[in-house]
């Protein structure tokens, strides 16, 4: 359980290491891969406890998302529209359901623990 | 399950990592005081009088070239390019001269009746013809410098001389020459010339000013392009 969380934290020292910067004009695209990046992070998590986790969902929807979300961003800009709005709102209300979800099962899961406590 | 979700975890972790590198600035707070601040001052402008002084010697370089250059062969050269030039109707010329206006005769004009409004291109071209043999050397027709490779001619009603079109009178025709005594000789020769008749016979009034010492002559805008004209090859490839 607690691998993924090791990964996240090499990954962050892996990249704060290698001190690569994009430019300017790419952070966009960047920050909203990261945004997709996280939305699927936790739609995965969530799975996980709901017990629905499918492995190829979960990293076809990794990729499938954030090549959504930066080819999005990139025809926004030639459209003259700031489409990357659109998937930031997108993926950021999936983001608050599946926290709020995460959120729910972890306190059901904490107060029926303790109702088995004080049972016993 | 773990190894793909950890795998992806650290690909995330790596994309935060390398967004908040792009997007973090840094921010030093200054901290010095009064006397560094003054210590960093005198070091700046010791590099400003440095600098100045730097500016100052390429300066005299600079006109020591340029005096060197006067001197030198390619000044002869730039002088015989500014002659042709000139002589080609490229440059604006500021000189003595006289200015004739071509305007629609008033009294003849009736109510009700066209005004005419086109010089024709037949009288445009006698006119020059009269003004070259009068020793005209520049001439200017509303605006439009007249050069050796002009055309003159009617398109569609519509006098146009390389392009420009003669949209309204009345026309300034400004016409340099080299000095005041030829301004005076071309006036005077202009006032009995048969043009002004010829003029006439069309609505139009040519009137002709007084030598003016002081004309300017645009410079031919357009580019000048060269067909049918190669340079002589002597003696074999040179």
């Amino acid at each position: 359980m607690w691998l993924p969380f090791v990964g996240l934290i090499i990954g962050i020292i892996l990249g704060l290491l290698t001190e690569i910067r994009i430019p300017e004009e790419y952070s966009n695209y960047l920050s909203i891969a990261v945004l997709a990046a996280f939305d699927t992070l936790f739609g995965g998590i969530r799975a996980n406890l709901q017990n629905i986790y499918d492995e190829k969902v979960f990293v076809s929807g990794f990729f499938f998302n954030i090549i959504l979300a930066a080819s999005l961003a990139f025809l926004g800009v030639h459209l003259g529209v700031d489409l990357y709005l659109a998937a930031v709102f997108a993926f950021g209300v999936r983001l608050f359901q599946n926290i709020a979800v995460i959120r729910r099962i972890l306190l059901t899961k904490w107060s029926t623990r303790k109702e088995k406590l004080e049972k016993s | 399950m773990n190894v793909s979700f950890t795998l992806i975890a650290v690909l995330v972790g790596f994309m935060i990592a390398i967004q908040f590198q792009t997007v973090k600035k840094p921010i030093e707070r200054d901290t010095r005081d009064v006397w560094q601040l003054r210590e960093a001052l005198l070091k700046e402008k010791e590099l400003q009088s440095n600098l100045l002084s730097e500016i100052r010697s390429n300066e005299e370089k600079l006109s020591a070239y340029e005096s060197k250059r006067k001197q030198s062969k390619e000044q002869a050269l730039r002088d015989t390019l500014q002659e042709l030039k000139i002589e080609a109707g490229l440059t604006e010329i500021a000189g003595p001269g006289i200015t004739l206006q071509i305007e629609p005769v008033i009294e003849d004009i009736k109510l009700g009746a066209p005004v005419t409004k086109v010089v024709s291109p037949e009288l445009l071209k006698r006119l020059l013809n009269e003004l070259n043999m009068f020793e005209a050397k520049y001439v200017a027709i509303d605006g439009q410098r007249i050069i050796n490779t002009t055309v003159i001619r009617d398109i569609n009603q519509e006098t146009k001389i390389d392009g420009h079109t003669i949209k309204s009178l009345p026309v300034e025709v400004r016409v340099g020459v080299d000095d005041i005594s030829s301004a005076e000789k071309l006036s005077n020769r202009m006032k009995v010339s048969k043009a002004i008749e010829e003029f006439f016979i069309e609505n139009l009034r040519l009137s002709v000013s007084a030598p003016n010492p002081n004309i300017t002559v645009p410079a031919y805008d357009n580019p000048m392009r060269i067909r049918y004209l190669e340079p002589i090859k002597e003696g074999g490839d040179s």
